[in-house]
């Protein structure tokens, strides 16, 4: 059934609702044109008819009665478009130009009346034509009538009125073939949007909206369909690539802790080995994995988060003071030069804890890089941009510029660095925190190779100004 | 020291309770949330309770809220699987005193345990500290051993005011930097350690017995 899917569409309700509500002020301004006009029309026709009749008074009560009748029989035959009766006390007819009064019972003083008036048109078809009458009682007990056909008024008002019903009728005509016309086109759009939600239901993530470049509403729709598609597409490949890699990296330290504890139990049935030593060494293996979940896991939700939780305002200088001198003491037993240079009175907005955990590793790797007598540098400062970098400057090896890319990857770590602790996680944690603030990690090369050392890295987390 | 364990993993629970009985500890277990009110309303006063916060029935936090709505402040240790801030400040809010993510190592277990039965005896607001002969005065920001004035840095001074109010028990390298720098995550290298070891020098260093101890697998321990 094509027409009342057509009927339910949202466009089509809205056109027959806003159909009713025309309909409604339209009647509402008939009304109000008759009203206005119909009453002005009847007004002036009682205005005339009473003139007539004061005009008659007057002959009356200079002529008396049979004065009045010649009047009356002369403005009969006249073209003054008024109708006469003059009547005795009993109201028998005794001249004018109509033969009966349209008003049954004679008053006492005066009354007014309206009637129809049945006459002969141009074709000689009866129409009756609306008219208003006054009958008074003269001074003498005679009654006189004076009425008027209001037809060619009230015709006029008539006129208007069906030339708005006409209109009222084409606009409802016209407007329910455009709301026909616009919830067809605005269903076809809608369906096609549908499609590409029925089918992401089904598992598939590959199918896109079509943005007509309309630029209207559900083109914006559909661009932030095909948004939420591609993050979506983004997270879940996000997802697979980290528990590749948990699989991966988990499963070499899994396999050398099973291997460890079945050899101890092989030994210790035997009654041979330190049982002691071998669980002391499968717990220490067991905690490195836990902490590689750990840290794996901290990293696939800020990537699966679009944003960082539970944010607030703070000063990074603030923010980098503490990390800083959480690492000055390891930084100068290894024997190196510490400096910070923190700007005061910026603020930044973002998960404290995440940014400080970020800062932590950036420093973490300087002091660990950084052979003794190097220097490590921390600072944050505005850049011109007006975003705000927390920056650490060493002057180790630095990693070489083909590799800056991949080292912010999960578990990357370069050939140099084997004999460092570590699992190769620190950066890629850096990296998911900048994105999950809508920032960015930046590798540099450091203040260059001098007197054996260098070239030095730097490494920044770069925020956006708040 | 009288533990409630509300876990509803029946073989978590054992291992925990074993483990605790072990260092001396007497255990009682409850299955669900449900199960923990009716035991901390019947079975006497406990120490510490450590209750995990995800539960069928009535889940940890709810057990707690209504611990607490009925006046029964007994310390209470969370355990949980949700390890972000805003899970741990949820905790705390309802009335936790301490948040422990898992998977954790028995030794943070115990030393937390501890450290909250003994937050209890010493409720009071003190403005001396004193352990052996270290004397720390809260007021006047000064620490001397054997009436020896040693000068440290604002941060050792709140390192070694942790230690002091924790003399005689074991505290972690994670309690250390949740509890001292406010810090929620784990630094790769032993930054504690360095920490801890620049203090010694300033406390120990030229007297004949140290005071401040490593524990092998915990962390550290201050003794008289």
């Amino acid at each position: 059934m094509r027409l009342p899917r057509l009927v339910r569409t949202t466009p089509f309700r809205l056109t027959l609702l806003f159909l009713a509500l025309f309909a409604a002020a339209a009647f509402a301004f008939l009304g109000y044109i008759y009203i206005a006009t119909a009453g002005e029309a009847a007004r002036a026709a009682d205005a005339a008819i009473t003139r007539e009749a004061r005009s008659l008074e007057d002959v009356y009560g200079h002529g008396g009665f049979n004065a009045l009748n010649e009047a009356v029989i002369e403005r009969s035959s006249s073209t003054r478009g008024f109708l006469y009766l003059v009547m005795d006390a009993q109201g028998e007819p005794v001249s004018g130009s109509i033969a009966k009064s349209p008003i049954a019972k004679p008053p006492r003083d005066h009354s007014w009346a309206s009637f129809g008036l049945t006459e002969a048109d141009a074709g000689g078809a009866r129409v009756r034509r609306p008219a208003r009458g006054l009958e008074e009682r003269l001074p003498g007990g005679e009654l006189m009538f004076v009425g008027a056909d209001v037809g060619e008024a009230q015709g006029y008002v008539l006129k208007i009125v069906n030339a708005l019903w006409g209109a009222a009728a084409l606009v409802i005509v016209l407007g329910l073939a455009g709301g026909v016309f616009v919830a067809r086109d605005v269903s076809r759009n809608m369906n096609a949007l549908n499609e590409v939600i029925n089918t992401a239901r089904m598992g598939d993530l590959g199918a896109r909206a079509r943005v007509r470049g309309a630029g209207d509403e559900l083109d914006e729709l559909a661009a932030g369909l095909n948004d939420m598609l591609d993050r979506l597409e983004r997270s879940i490949a996000g997802l697979r690539h980290a528990g590749d890699a948990i699989a991966h990296d988990l499963r070499s330290p899994l396999t050398r802790l099973r291997a460890r504890m079945e050899a101890a139990l092989i030994e210790a049935e035997a009654g041979r080995g330190d049982p002691v030593g071998a669980l002391r060494q499968a717990l220490d293996d067991a905690d490195g994995v836990l902490r590689t979940f750990g840290a794996v896991l901290a990293i696939a939700r800020l990537e699966a988060a679009t944003e960082a939780p539970d944010q607030t305002s703070f000063d990074p200088a603030e923010l980098a003071a503490g990390v800083a001198e959480l690492y000055e003491p390891v930084s100068e037993e290894k024997g190196l030069d510490f400096d910070a240079e923190l700007a005061g009175g910026l603020s930044l907005r973002g998960n404290h804890g995440f940014i400080a955990q970020a800062l932590a590793n950036l420093l973490d790797n300087a002091v660990k890089y950084t052979p003794a007598g190097g220097a490590v540098m921390l600072r944050v400062r505005r850049r011109a941009s007006g975003e705000i970098e927390l920056s650490v400057t060493d002057t180790g090896p630095g990693v070489p510029e083909a590799d800056r890319e991949r080292v912010t990857g999960r578990f990357v770590r370069l050939e140099n660095s084997r004999n460092a602790p570590g699992v190769g996680l620190g950066l890629s944690l850096v990296a998911a925190v900048a994105r999950a603030h809508h920032g960015r990690l930046e590798l540099d090369e450091g203040p260059g190779a001098v007197g054996g050392m260098g070239p030095g890295l730097r490494t920044a987390l770069v925020l956006p100004g708040g | 020291m009288r533990l409630l364990i509300v876990e509803d993993d029946a073989e978590a629970s054992e291992a925990m309770a074993r483990g605790l009985t072990e260092a001396g500890h007497e255990c009682v277990v409850a299955a669900d949330g449900h199960e923990g009110l009716s035991v901390a309303a019947s079975k006497g006063r406990f120490d510490v309770m450590i209750v995990d916060r995800m539960m069928p029935r009535l889940d940890g936090v709810a057990m707690v809220e209504l611990l607490r709505k009925d006046g029964d402040q007994t310390p209470v240790l969370f355990l949980s699987a949700l390890g972000e801030i805003s899970h741990r400040v949820e905790g705390l809010k309802a009335g936790g005193d301490d948040y422990l993510v898992k998977p954790y190592a028995f030794a943070e277990l115990i030393a937390r345990v501890e450290a909250l039965a003994r937050r209890r005896e010493t409720g009071s607001v003190q403005t001396l500290l004193r352990v052996g002969d270290l004397e720390m005065d809260l007021i006047g920001r000064e620490v001397r051993r054997k009436g020896q004035e040693i000068d440290l840095q604002p941060r050792e001074f709140q390192l070694l005011e942790f230690l002091m109010r924790h003399a005689g028990q074991s505290v972690t390298r994670t309690m250390l930097l949740e509890r001292v720098w406010e810090y929620h995550f784990d630094p790769q290298t032993n930054v504690i350690d360095v920490h801890i070891s620049r203090l010694r020098s300033k406390i120990d260093k030229g007297f004949d017995r140290p005071m401040l101890q490593t524990v092998r697998g915990a962390g550290y321990r201050l003794d008289a």
